[in-house]
């Protein structure tokens, strides 16, 4: 990525057109040539000029795009021999940026020829869009940035866009997160974060696996030196010590007391920790859902948009239980173990340092294998999340559209789809599973093997130097046997870090989103709204290279009816969406009562704009409750006024419960119609001042329709309305109608007015509306 | 009567939307001095006309739409197969295509990491060697097939893996993530 600043280079050579540095007003990078290859390049403004310098990229020159360039404080050395061509401004008219896939296009008329003027990547859009609007400022005698408030002009700092540890841009500017220095044990210290509200749990959850440790620790020497040695060789000096000199059957019995007590700590302290496990797992899992949860309600429309259900499915469900798994099963055993391991060792190595020796010998091939296989498990924990989102997706995708999918009898063929993914996910798994064996079989076959080797060198001891006692062997075989535990549980901690981690990075990155549409600190409250709206050179598209909405200027006053008409896709419903503010504009701006949106408390707008939409949101509940959604206090008095003046009433009171009839996703189906009621009397209810119909009498007959038509009568009074509609007889009472096309308002005026302008987009509209049910009628 | 013959005009209008007109050899395409193109087609010249793929990943020159260059970009026709035009013609409009549709293509890689979130590529593309970066939550990476990728950075600039099984077993590996 380039900064918007001509290289030195180049400003030596627009010396010879007597441009100077400060002549030049603005500059942006471009990076396409005409033939399609990249260059290096900028185009720039002066108060006479549009300036453009293209070059041939040097050899082995690597071009950089967003997030990836590292933030130098030295200029950039710069090779390039610029083409420099200068544009009259006075010649220039139009100027325009055209969009296609992959590159953006300056074009313009120039000399009243239309002219390609530089092309670059969309690396570079949103500068290219900026240096235009000042280019038409300038042309048309105005400040650079004129059209824009003062105080939102304010330059963000370069030094910002980077990070400040390893000077790599941020690949997104708005978060100031760099994914290079976050490191995985911060990651790992915010998951802790979560297990501090159940602190007493789990001092008591590491005091069990204490007990436990010790006991196991304890174990073999109790079985082997005490036992063989003391015991049963009868060694008179250890029985005095616990004043039972001579009574050996006595110690015998009092050993095997203490050892049965030992097992029975056992039993009791993985019960309590068995219990404890569960209660802090599930709690914590719960959580991190909720968290997660929030995260995501708080979002735009637009994260929803960009990705798959199923994916962020995946992440609410299998991610926040997989995150739990290494902190309540592994941190403490990698503390127990790893003391158990350690303690082993010094006890052996006190018994007979030769032997423990021999018993290690094999300990730091395990750690180099470990080293070299772990990275393996990070990938492949990363290709099974992938996995398992695209199932779900997958079957996401087809519950939902299972009606499509039967009435096209296409069950056989998406079952075929589903195979695929299905088995993607099965071959993820596998290698997991595979990668974890090799952990598993390393580290049992160190286990095994040193095991051995004890035995083979150890009986060499007792029987060739009689340097050990039988029971210093068999003591040291059973320490050597009990680091099997441990060593199984390190076979397997660095898969569950692994998964623990990978998982807790995905729902952060949903936790740290930071939604696009955000308030404001101190937003402006709406608290008696009279209800006026106004557009100003709205322009808005859902994604970079397309803008649906085009400089739309609409003034709607207090309690006016606005109809808005527009062939499909012609941005109506985008109009709408906009106010409510579910988007954000990208130019221009959008004001309730003088306000801009962006200004106004969420919840206050979200409570004064209603919207009745052509998808209707039915939620698993009661009728009641759905009708009283946002709106909870409603009597029941209110819900069925609110129902019959949708004229939803006498369905519902057919319905076998009424009112409590348990409606959405698995309770009693309703027809298109009946849910386009119901969110109707939702509106009703929820009694805005801004109110907006998206095609809301669309699915329902004609007979329903004046129904509603009639009760619509009585819910726009005294507010605001905005009514979309196909339907143009729906919007004759409106007080005034626009005509959309194509993202502009091409005619604006009342029914009447519309009717007469012949070669209007209305006048067809109507006409066509009317014919085809006049021929229909024939 | 007239309320019949406008309905007439509305019927042929539609029909006019809906039929498919196929623009051959011997319609006259020209460059202008602005870089552009012309189409002159049923008697009408069209300036600086917009030429689309209708396939671009499947069947990229095959079905060719040319559309008028305004906020509509109405159509004006489509080229059945770009091969069956003149050498010169088809040079002029592969030209605009390449533009239009430039996406570098991936022939090696030399790392790709993946960081809290992000992936930060390393490649050696038919254009020159290129460092981007691509958000992993979003679906950056489009499986056209079992071996050809399309993968979107961070300002959705196109890049293609024509072939995956056409790199090198170490560089496959690399890309495992997303296979």
């Amino acid at each position: 990525m380039k900064d918007n600043k001509l290289t030195p280079n180049i400003i030596n050579k627009i010396k010879n057109y007597k441009i100077s540095e400060k002549d030049v007003l603005s500059v942006c990078p471009v990076d396409i040539s005409a033939e399609g290859e990249y260059i290096l390049g900028y185009v720039f403004l002066t108060k006479q000029y549009l300036g453009v310098c293209e070059s041939k990229v040097p050899e082995n020159y690597t071009h950089y795009f967003r997030g990836t360039k590292v933030h130098t404080k030295k200029e950039e050395e710069d090779f390039a021999e610029y083409e420099i061509k200068l544009f009259d401004l006075s010649k220039i008219e139009h100027v325009n940026v055209e969009r296609a896939i992959g590159t953006a296009c300056l074009t313009a008329e120039y000399d009243t020829e239309k002219t390609r003027i530089a092309s670059l990547s969309n690396t570079y859009l949103e500068q290219i869009n900026n240096f235009v609007r000042q280019l038409n400022n300038i042309k048309n005698g105005k400040d650079l940035d004129d059209d824009i408030p003062q105080n939102e002009n304010e330059e963000e700092n370069e030094e910002d866009l980077y990070c400040p540890i390893c000077g790599t841009m941020y690949p997104d500017a708005k978060k100031k997160v760099c994914p290079k220095c976050t490191n995985k044990g911060t990651i790992f210290f915010r998951v802790l974060r979560y297990f501090f509200k159940y602190k007493f749990q789990i001092a008591i959850l590491f005091s069990t696996y204490a007990i436990f440790a010790a006991v196991g620790i304890a174990w073999p020497y109790l079985s082997g030196t005490v036992l063989f040695d003391y015991i049963l060789e009868k060694n008179p000096d250890f029985l005095d010590r616990f004043g039972l000199g001579g009574k050996f059957v006595l110690a015998l019995g009092l050993l095997a007391i203490v050892m049965v007590g030992c097992r029975l700590i056992t039993a009791l302290t993985d019960t309590i920790q068995m219990a404890l496990m569960a209660k802090i797992a599930t709690s914590t899992v719960r959580d991190i859902k909720s968290d997660v949860f929030a995260a995501m309600s708080r979002l735009s429309l637009n994260f929803f948009t960009s990705k798959q259900t199923g994916g962020l499915m995946t992440r609410v469900i299998n991610d926040s239980n997989r995150v739990t798994e290494f902190f309540i099963d592994g941190i403490p055993s990698v503390l127990i173990q790893g003391t158990t391991i350690i303690i082993t060792f010094i006890v052996m190595y006190r018994l007979n340092w030769q032997m423990a020796l021999i018993a290690c010998i094999l300990l730091p091939l395990l750690v180099f294998m470990t080293v070299k296989l772990r990275p393996g498990l990070w990938s492949l924990s990363g290709k099974r999340h992938r996995a398992e989102k695209a199932v779900s997706s997958k079957a996401n995708d087809n519950l939902t559209g299972a009606r499509v999918v039967k009435a096209f009898g296409q069950e056989d063929a998406e079952l075929e789809r589903f195979v695929r993914p299905n088995n993607n996910l099965k071959d993820a798994e596998i290698n997991i599973v595979k990668l974890k064996n090799r952990f598993t079989i390393l580290y049992s076959l160190v286990q095994e093997v040193s095991s051995i080797w004890i035995w083979i060198i150890g009986v060499f001891f007792v029987l060739k130097t009689k340097s050990i006692d039988l029971g210093v062997l068999l003591t040291f075989v059973g320490y050597v046997a009990q680091l099997n535990g441990p060593m199984n549980f390190f076979s397997r901690v660095f898969r569950m870090w692994t998964e623990s981690i990978n998982a807790a990075q995905r729902l952060f990155e949903i936790i740290d989103s930071i939604p696009e549409i955000a308030e404001k600190e101190n937003p402006v409250r709406l608290i008696k709204p009279r209800g006026e709206i106004e557009l100003e050179n709205v322009t808005f598209g859902y994604n970079v290279s397309k803008n649906v909405l085009k400089g739309i200027n609409l003034k709607v006053k207090e309690g006016e009816v606005l109809g808005i008409v527009g062939r499909s896709g012609a941005g109506k419903s985008t109009l709408v969406n906009l106010i409510s503010r579910l988007y954000d504009v990208k130019e221009g701006s959008i004001k309730i009562d003088g306000t801009d949106v962006k200004d106004l408390a969420l919840s206050d707008l979200r409570k004064n704009v209603a919207m009745v939409s052509q998808d209707t949101y039915i939620f698993m509940g009661s009728v009641a409750k759905n009708i009283a959604y946002g709106n909870e206090g409603a009597s029941r008095e209110e819900i069925i006024k609110a129902a019959k003046l949708a004229s939803a009433h006498e369905f519902i009171s057919k319905m076998p419960d009424g009112y409590d009839t348990i409606i959405g996703a698995s309770g009693k189906d309703l027809s298109g119609g009946e849910r386009q009621r119901i969110s109707i009397a939702r509106a009703i209810l929820a009694n805005p001042k801004i109110l907006i119909l998206d095609e809301a009498t669309a699915s329902v007959d004609t007979e329903t329709e004046k129904a509603i038509q009639n009760s619509l009568k009585y819910l726009v009074k005294g507010r605001t309305t905005l009514s979309i509609a196909h339907r143009l007889s729906t919007l004759r009472d409106a007080d005034r109608l626009i005509v959309i096309d194509d993202g502009r308002i091409v005619e604006e005026g009342t029914h009447d007015e519309l009717e007469k302008i012949e070669d209007g987009i209305f006048h067809k509209l109507n006409e066509l509306q009317n014919k085809s049910l006049s021929v229909s009628n024939f | 009567m007239a309320e019949n013959d406008s309905l007439n005009i509305y019927e042929k209008e539609a029909e006019e939307m809906t039929a498919l007109k196929k623009i051959t050899a011997e319609n006259k395409f020209e460059r202008t001095s602005g870089g552009f193109i012309n189409l002159t087609f049923e008697g009408v010249t069209y300036e600086r006309v917009k030429v689309v793929r209708l396939f671009p990943f499947t069947d990229a020159n095959k079905f060719i739409s040319i559309r008028q260059n305004n906020d509509k970009a109405k159509e004006i026709g489509i080229i059945e197969d770009l091969d069956e035009l003149n050498k010169e013609t088809k040079e002029m409009l592969e030209e605009q295509l390449r533009l239009n549709y430039f996406t570098p293509v991936i022939e090696k890689i030399y790392n790709i990491k993946d960081e809290y979130g992000y992936a930060y590529f390393h490649v050696k593309t038919d254009k020159g060697e290129c460092k981007f970066a691509i958000n992993m939550a979003s679906n950056a990476v489009t499986k056209l097939s079992d071996s050809r990728l399309i993968i979107a950075d961070l300002d959705e600039n196109r890049f293609e893996i024509r072939d995956v099984n056409a790199l090198t077993q170490k560089e496959r590996r690399k890309l495992d993530l997303f296979l």
